[in-house]
């Protein structure tokens, strides 16, 4: 099965699930459709739509004469998980180090993750994006716009 | 109208609205002008700018970024054969061989202007065609803005270039989302999933923001794997300087091809998600049908850049209509527009310009100023935009995301949004990878809600459910949605049997 395939099969799972728990919803008196209404219809059409999304793959593959390999485009999956990881750690550390230190963090690692420094000049460079980015986020959102940024619950910061 | 017109364009004019207007367009030029880095983005970016602003002022700058943006994209494009934005795609085949051919300046020039053009022929249309379209809008009942909803649902999901049915699976996951968390009419919780965030529904600008953001850097990062630039050597040396009335003279003594190409970026504009690119693709590809020479296209003719950039700019105008007139975004930049209106409480659609007169009229002013900023802005800043595109890749995309989190947390001030936009980058991601479209998934979930409470609204009034059918507007949207994916299916059909007599391998 391709990927359309499995595609189509994890959202036919997740609409059947979501509809399975749609079933256990009470309706309102005040409103003659309950809450489970709409949320029916839209996910059996999901799930209709995914399956023949799934079919479809299944008879296009059958139908089709197999094709010589094509070279496969070499893409930096790896570098794409860290760099979801890493902003995950950003996201997960705000509340606890604060909007400034984190950022400064994020950003520092981030840009040497991306293009590792290959000198002290390198490293100077992605420290000095990292606080610059740092203090003028904070002092222009913060400061000068009054949006309230995360404080850290371990620096108060 | 055009007394109101004539208020707004005196207001926006004052210091508090031109300063954001200007700063929005200088936005907009430079990230429509970095290849990567979209007007999508660029609006995002700004997004959190806006907060502490009033509304004007924030959709003022949000309206110089697009308008600056569309047109951005021409200076990559000509200079260095690299479109800043899709929407400039059909610009660079035009614009870079006559770079080429030592008239960097004209080939500039002539984009700009056509932008100026065509955007203010597009601004035409957005004021005196928004008015009567709301005003059409106020006679619709629940039954109508139902049907109206479901048809851009239906035409989204048939117009992008993916298949039908990975079109329609997207609108149906972004509607999955908004049926999370709770119900909209009654507020009852629903489908939780035992998470206490969830509680109180998803919104839909970290949805937004996460899957455009991370779908457009991470497919940047999948190709980086060392130092990385966005352009490598810059020409110092280029000049240009050309004659302005001539470049004027050359657009303006084509008339028929700058109507009909900013016809063509209009009314692509009015169709919700279907964008820039394609209005320029199209109108590039009408210009040289029409065109007595038409193997000269691709040379370096004035008639490509044309084009390409009047339509790319009355696009924007187009998109303005949907927004203005139904509440509707006409593609990711509107939609983000949309967000910023909504922080600010105020709820777009047929209503919005006879109960906001001043801000609807204030959008339409500082559409119409931002024009002569881009001209100036790009005048004064072209060659200089080329060492900005220099600017690596590693360095702009974590600023970036700084700015995304700054935008989703500063909504109501809790982390909750910052995991929404984080899980919804990841989904945006594996849905790019998987080739399944992201407008009708963004669609889905921005219209989702309304959707539900109109299909309620129509059964409380009224549980005859033939009268979606039978009511004569609901009915016309309701056929022309069928017609769209019956439509979409024919051409996918035709496609393949072309293909096939062809020869060619099915990817």
């Amino acid at each position: 099965m391709s990927r359309d395939g499995i595609a189509g099969l994890a959202v036919l799972a997740a609409s059947l699930v979501l509809f399975a728990l749609t079933l256990d919803l009470k309706d309102n008196p005040m409103v003659p459709v309950g809450p489970g209404f709409y949320p029916r219809i839209v996910l059996a059409l999901t799930a209709a739509l995914s399956l023949g999304l799934v079919v479809a793959d299944m008879l296009s593959r059958a139908r089709r004469a197999p094709t010589p390999a094509a070279a496969a485009a070499k893409f930096n999956y790896s570098l794409v998980a860290i760099s979801f990881a890493v902003f995950a750690l950003y996201a997960i550390a705000l509340p606890w180090l604060g909007f400034r230190i984190a950022t400064f963090l994020f950003v520092g690692g981030t840009n040497a993750l991306l293009d590792p420094p290959a000198s002290a000049k390198g490293w100077g460079r992605a420290l000095i994006l990292a606080a610059a980015t740092s203090a003028a986020t904070w002092l222009v959102f913060e400061r000068w716009l009054s949006v309230l940024l995360p404080r850290g619950s371990w620096t108060g910061f | 109208m055009l007394e109101l017109l004539g208020t707004a364009l005196v207001n926006v004019v004052q210091v508090k609205y031109l300063v954001p207007l200007f700063f929005g367009t200088l936005a907009g030029v430079i990230g429509g002008a970095l290849p990567g880095v979209t007007i999508t983005m660029t609006i995002i970016v700004v997004l959190p700018f806006t907060f502490g602003l009033d509304p004007l002022q924030g959709l003022a700058a949000m309206t110089g970024v697009y308008v600056g943006g569309s047109a951005g994209g021409l200076i990559t494009a000509v200079l260095i054969g690299i479109p800043g934005t899709p929407s400039a795609i059909a610009t660079t085949f035009d614009g870079h061989p006559m770079a080429k051919k030592g008239e960097p300046g004209r080939a500039i020039w002539l984009g700009v202007w056509a932008s100026f053009f065509g955007g203010l022929l597009g601004g035409a249309f957005l004021i005196f065609a928004t008015g009567p379209l709301a005003s059409f809008a106020l006679q619709f009942g629940p039954w109508e803005f139902f049907s109206l909803f479901v048809f851009a649902l239906s035409m989204v999901a048939g117009l992008v270039e993916s298949s039908l049915a990975k079109g329609l699976v997207a609108g149906g996951l972004g509607l999955i989302v908004t049926i999370l968390g709770n119900d909209p009419v009654m507020g009852q919780k629903r489908l939780t999933l035992g998470i206490p965030m969830l509680e109180g529904g998803i919104d839909f600008l970290p949805v937004l923001i996460g899957v455009f953001a991370f779908a457009q850097i991470m497919s940047e990062v999948e190709r980086m794997g060392g130092a990385e630039k966005l352009v490598g050597a810059v020409d110092r040396s280029l000049s240009l300087a050309v004659s302005h009335f001539k470049v004027m003279g050359e657009i303006l003594g084509r008339p028929f091809l700058l109507l009909w190409s900013s016809f063509v970026g209009v009314v692509i504009g009015v169709l919700p998600a279907i964008g820039g690119s394609a209005a320029s693709m199209f109108a590039y590809d009408q210009a040289k049908k029409m065109s007595r020479h038409p193997q000269k296209f691709g040379s370096g003719v004035p008639e490509g850049i044309i084009a390409s950039e009047s339509s790319n700019n009355a696009n924007v105008g187009g998109s303005l209509v949907t927004i203005m007139a139904f509440g509707i975004p006409g593609d990711a930049v509107t939609a983000v527009m949309l967000g910023a209106l909504t922080i600010h409480g105020i709820q777009s659609g047929p209503l919005f310009i006879a109960q906001n007169p001043q801000l609807a009229y204030g959008i339409f002013a500082a559409y119409l100023l931002a024009h002569p900023l881009m001209v100036l802005i790009i005048g004064l800043a072209a060659r200089f935009m080329l060492r900005i595109v220099t600017v690596p890749k590693s360095a702009l995309f974590p600023v970036v995301l700084v700015l995304c989190v700054v935008g989703a947390y500063a909504l109501n001030n809790t982390m909750s949004n910052v995991y929404v936009l984080l899980a919804f980058g990841l989904l945006g991601y594996a849905m790019v990878k998987g080739g399944f479209p992201l407008a009708p998934f963004i669609l889905g979930v921005i219209l989702g809600d309304q959707i539900e409470i109109n299909l309620i609204r129509a059964i409380m009034t009224d549980a005859d459910p033939w009268l979606f059918l039978t009511r004569p507007i609901s009915g016309a949207l309701i056929a022309l949605s069928v017609a769209s994916v019956v439509f979409a299916v024919w051409q996918h059909y035709r496609h393949r049997e072309h293909l096939a007599a062809d020869g060619d391998a099915d990817f």
